[in-house]
């Protein structure tokens, strides 16, 4: 009996160490089962490890540092994302070209920046998704200047109110991508086409079609044909 | 308590009284305009121009994001407000020194025109901000006194509770002592009858604790739940070596998920952005942030800069990166795409990260194994409406009784994810 139990005791702490080991939880990550395959060779993007000597212990790459590393030494902060090269312009199908206007200009971007997003059901639907996922925070469901976190900043303008519902759409865009007053620039957030139907919804729904843009799409200045792949 | 709270009010009722009285003589002689006219029906139509037009920046007797408007038409002529409200930066731009002060006074912030507003507006609105919505701070302190009523309300059903707890104890322990007496009054008489020896054996046996202890029965018992309880953790042990489940590392920002995206309901996609169009939903750059936090340096009520938004600040200032910490580390061996999940299949983010509106600290809420992966993709649906892709592939599997799942178009393949 005493052998048993002394047994079953040993059992019972080595389980226990086990466990310690490999269950995660807080700032424990746990036990790996086969790092090597876990852990990134090729620099990951949201990935960075910049502690040379983890996983040394298993390490068998030829520069003697560990086998986790992962950090690009050429990049600023070491950073393993990068910027695009300056003065070079990012293509897609859409053909959307990158938006040169400066912040302060919004009102030549209100005279001459046309929506080159047609007009269509789908258009409004996935503009009004975009509006919640982006607007509503500050601007409110309904875009009365009533959103949570708007409360908390102030100063949110209610896009049914006189002074904006006039508004062309090419100020609404430019806005949107610049910023203007307490509001901050979201050109980094949203698509430019994302950002056209948003435009399109703020118009036809909220403010009732009020200054909305004659559809002209052949004036549009953005070519929306396809680019041919490079 | 309640007469204490009682009394508080009708002393605050004699001070607004008091301060009412003050008030009205006051306007009474300085907006002698006739224009602006007390009447309900003006007040009520320019709450409405109010709250279209004013609100988001003004409040009537408070600093918002402009100044407190009542009393607007004492410190100015009603014309000259008139002319700021259509149009301020003329105004402005004409030298007057009052209204320029007050442009330099909250950091050049122009204020909109405001040109379509008829003069009928403009009186109704003034009108509005003389005599409109009057704070009654005797009415405040009854809210928050109801308040505190029902916050004290909801706690009685738990103590109810841990009473009747503790008297079911009681109870128990009563019986308890009862049922003892009752098997020693009747040992007792036993004992004085005549019995023969195998019942004398019976009522007199003590109960021998280290009998039992070592009895067989006993011994194969407490072996048998030892080993499976040993077996249980060891194999549940053996089955968290790679699996992250519980993971919530300390983030260089004691940034709560719970404030933003719970109180505050902002949106996930607001800063993870490529959750619908790339692989990855993103961890947002500090310019994400500073959207709000340019203006929002603490949390409601507390003075200067928050420590924590701090560091927002000095990672823009410095041009240096905020280094969050990864939750969610997928291996290597896997491929998984946010947009395809999100986006295409039109799966909420909770159904996989669970609570986060909740999260003081984001954790890694499932288990992200394969078996987790695969469970789903044998029972999940896929959302086939609108999407022309599907469409070939819903008449292939038209023949079937069941649902075109994700299973059935290739969702189990190995080459699906691990390539």
């Amino acid at each position: 009996m005493k052998i048993t139990n002394t047994y079953n005791l040993l059992g019972f702490a080595l389980t226990g160490v086990i466990l310690f080991g490999c269950k995660a939880g807080g700032d424990d990550q746990g036990l790996e089962y086969a790092p090597q395959m876990y852990h990134s060779v090729a620099y990951e993007p949201l990935t960075q490890i910049t502690d040379e000597s983890q996983g040394s212990w298993l390490s068998t790459r030829e520069d003697g540092k560990g086998e986790y590393y992962n950090s690009n030494i050429h990049n600023p902060n070491n950073m393993n994302m990068r910027e695009p090269m300056p003065n070079t312009v990012p293509r897609n199908k859409n053909g959307y070209l990158p938006y040169r206007l400066k912040a302060f200009e919004v009102d030549v971007a209100g005279e001459t920046v046309r929506n080159p997003v047609e007009l269509t059901d789908d258009v409004l639907k996935d503009g009004e998704q975009l509006f919640l996922n982006y607007c509503s925070t500050c601007h409110g469901k309904g875009g009365q200047g009533d959103g949570k976190a708007g409360e908390k900043i102030g100063g949110v303008a209610n896009l049914t109110g006189g002074a904006y519902i006039g508004l062309p759409e090419g100020h609404i865009f430019h806005v949107i991508t610049k910023g203007k007053g307490r509001m901050g620039a979201h050109g980094s957030q949203i698509l430019p086409e994302d950002r056209w139907k948003i435009v399109h919804y703020v118009k036809q729904k909220i403010q009732g079609g009020q200054g909305a843009q004659t559809p002209v799409v052949a004036e549009a200045e953005v070519s929306t044909e396809e680019t041919p792949a490079n | 308590m309640l007469s204490k709270r009682s009394l508080v009010g009708v002393r605050l009722n004699f001070h607004t009284l008091a301060v009412l009285f003050f008030l009205l003589i006051g306007t009474q002689a300085f907006a002698a305009d006739p224009s602006v006219a007390n009447s309900d029906e003006a007040v009520a139509a320019g709450k409405t121009v109010f709250n279209a037009n004013c609100k988001q920046c003004h409040k009537l007797d408070q600093k918002y994001t402009g100044p407190a408007l009542r009393g607007a038409t004492d410190r100015q002529s009603v014309e000259l407000v008139k002319k700021f409200i259509k149009n301020s930066g003329a105004v402005i731009a004409s030298g007057d020194a009052y209204y320029a002060g007050l442009y330099k006074e909250y950091n050049n912030l122009a204020m909109p025109s405001h040109e379509f507003l008829s003069d009928d507006d403009l009186n109704n609105l003034l009108a509005y901000i003389e005599y409109g919505d009057v704070v009654d701070p005797a009415a405040a302190v009854a809210t928050a006194g109801a308040d505190g009523a029902v916050a004290t309300g909801g706690g009685i059903p738990s103590e109810y509770l841990t009473g009747i707890v503790v008297v079911l104890v009681l109870v128990l322990l009563l019986i308890l002592i009862v049922l003892g007496l009752i098997i020693s009054v009747l040992t007792k008489y036993l004992n004085k009858q005549e019995l023969d020896e195998t019942d004398k054996e019976f009522v007199s046996q003590k109960f021998e604790f280290g009998k039992i202890l070592r009895s067989d029965g006993f011994i194969i018992i407490v072996t048998a739940l030892v080993v499976a309880m040993v077996a249980k953790t060891a194999i549940d042990g053996l089955y968290s070596v790679g699996v992250q489940q519980g993971y919530a590392p300390t983030q260089p920002i004691a940034y709560s998920h719970a404030l933003h995206a719970g109180t505050l309901e902002i949106a996930c996609q607001y800063c993870h952005t490529g959750v619908e169009i790339g692989k990855s939903a993103n961890i947002p750059s500090a310019n994400i942030c500073m959207n709000c936090h340019t203006h929002i340096q603490n949390l409601e009520g507390k003075e200067g800069v928050s420590p924590e938004i701090q560091k927002i600040y000095d990672a823009v200032d410095n041009n240096k990166p905020i280094e969050w910490v990864r939750v969610h580390n997928l291996p290597d061996l896997a491929y998984f795409n946010h947009s395809q999940h999100v986006k295409v299949g039109g799966i909420e983010c909770q159904t996989c990260h669970g609570p986060i509106q909740e999260m003081e600290v984001v954790g890694q809420h499932s288990s992200l194994t394969m078996g987790w992966c695969i469970d789903c993709h044998r029972q999940t649906e896929i959302a086939t409406a609108g999407n022309a892709y599907y469409d070939k592939l819903v008449q292939l599997h038209s023949d079937s009784k069941d649902a075109l799942k994700v299973k059935d178009i290739g969702g189990l393949e190995c080459a699906k994810c691990h390539y």
